[in-house]
């Protein structure tokens, strides 16, 4: 019972380190989907200075550590004079470190349609957004369900790295608690926290993939 | 009138020279059967009918209009870029491999290009691709994914595709090639009754029986020349070339 009501005790603490999380979470995601569909396009279909741009920036983004990655935005931006709200720094760099990783995911997707999709879509007089929107796009999504998943699931994990760089997210309010009352039952329930919402994002993906696989 | 005329068409794959200055003209109504050895430009030529390949030379024309023109007369003549796709609207394709759009049902494969390109109401459309389904035999299977159709079916839902924008040529880019040999004859029997209302048609084809009931002209093409253009009767019962002879022997 003792335990029960320590817990009741910090979970308005945890609850507000969960809320950052699910902000900057939920944030990314916003921005990271289109980035990475619209990348994707510009790749495959882009002209090559844009192609060349877009190569450079999954190099860049996906071959280095997203914690330099955040040190950079953080630590980096400001010598150069560009000062963001911690909020927006790490939204920004977990969005275009997502968005490297979705681009390849989506591009993947697109080139895996078959070419006579394409003719088909010609050969009935529609351009090429029509053909993209109605037919391509539609097809990929069903493709690329299980490896955006994995990166969604990834990202819930990788939003742990905000500990380190100072931002109260659920693992940091987590340890604070835990060097206050030298009590590892802060770090047990962020750890069923963390499983509920990737399970939960499992389960919603899943939904989705029954949802698209109706055709096959 | 003049549905289609190519004037000296080359195209090149890379190094790969695949026609070699082919010159066609195909009239209202006529049905027209390409045959010839694999790799000869047949398929080559009919997807530059409609762009699906670019050509490199010469100059393709429909009902009148200029819809390209490439190499030494590059642009001349070419009709305004909204001249030229309702130009190409004229053709309907139907390609080897089917290529429904697996995501959709037999009927959503129907009603998206009348929708879509031509911006009817969902309830025309509705109407136009029944009237189509029902014409190819497969109204009945209306709802039925891609998957979940045989190739004949899947092949007579493509043709009820392409007749949904109301064209006035139907490319056929070998048809029955993909199918066993048991459905063949569905598929067939949908573009005799094309042939039936005067559609005009142009068919690469392997099927030799189909190609002397049903043409108007065959055309033989080898090496990415056409070596014979000549009606049906003289081409099967007396053909000239030796290349021709020995080609209906093998295919015989």
């Amino acid at each position: 019972m003792d335990h029960m009501e320590y817990v009741l005790s910090i979970l308005p603490f945890i609850a507000s380190g969960l809320k950052l999380t699910a902000k900057i979470y939920i944030a990314t995601l916003i921005f990271a989907l289109p980035v990475g569909l619209l990348a994707a396009i510009g790749k495959v279909k882009g002209p090559k200075i844009i192609t060349k741009i877009l190569y450079l920036y999954t190099w860049i983004w996906r071959g280095t550590p997203l914690l330099l990655q955040l040190f950079f935005m953080f630590y980096g931006l400001p010598i150069i004079g560009i000062r963001l709200s911690p909020f927006a720094a790490a939204t920004i760099t977990y969005t275009l470190n997502s968005g490297a990783y979705l681009t390849e995911i989506f591009r993947g997707g697109i080139e895996s349609i078959d070419k006579g999709q394409y003719e088909a879509a010609k050969a009935l007089g529609m351009t090429y957004s029509q053909t993209m929107r109605r037919i391509i796009i539609p097809q990929t999504v069903r493709r690329v369900l299980p490896p955006t998943c994995s990166e969604a699931v990834n990202l819930v994990k990788e939003t742990a790295l905000l500990a380190v760089i100072g931002m109260p997210d659920l693992l940091r309010i987590a340890t604070q608690i835990f060097t206050r009352d030298f009590n590892i039952t802060p770090f047990i329930v962020a750890f069923v926290l963390y499983l509920i919402i990737s399970s939960v994002l499992v389960r919603l993906f899943s939904t989705l993939e029954k949802k698209y696989s109706i055709y096959e | 009138m003049t549905m289609i005329r190519m004037s000296n068409i080359h195209k090149y794959f890379g190094k790969l020279h695949v026609l070699k200055g082919v010159s066609l003209e195909v009239n209202k109504g006529e049905i027209i059967s390409i045959i010839g050895p694999s790799g000869s430009g047949k398929s080559t030529l009919l997807r530059c009918m409609n762009q699906l390949e670019k050509i490199d030379q010469g100059i393709v024309e429909i009902e009148g209009i200029v819809v390209e023109a490439a190499g030494d007369k590059e642009g001349k003549g070419v009709a305004t870029p909204r001249e030229v796709r309702t130009a190409y609207r004229k053709m309907g394709m139907v390609f080897q491999s089917f290529n429904l759009f697996p995501h959709m049902t037999a009927l959503g494969n129907v009603i998206e290009a009348p929708m879509l390109v031509n911006k009817a109401t969902k309830d025309d459309a509705l109407k136009i691709a029944e009237k189509q389904l029902a014409k190819v035999g497969l109204l009945e299977k209306k709802d039925a994914f891609p998957s979940k159709l045989s190739g004949g079916q899947k092949q007579r839902v493509a043709i009820a595709r392409a007749l949904a924008m109301n064209p006035d040529i139907m490319l056929f880019d070998e048809p029955t090639s993909a199918l066993d040999p048991e459905l063949i004859g569905e598929v067939l029997s949908v573009i005799k009754n094309l042939a039936q209302e005067h559609m005009t048609m142009l068919i690469v084809t392997h099927e030799m029986g189909f190609a002397k009931e049903i043409s108007d002209r065959v055309i033989f093409m080898d090496d990415g020349k056409i070596l014979e253009d000549s009606n049906p009767i003289d081409f099967f019962d007396s053909p000239r070339h030796p290349r021709i002879k020995t080609f209906l022997e093998k295919m015989l």
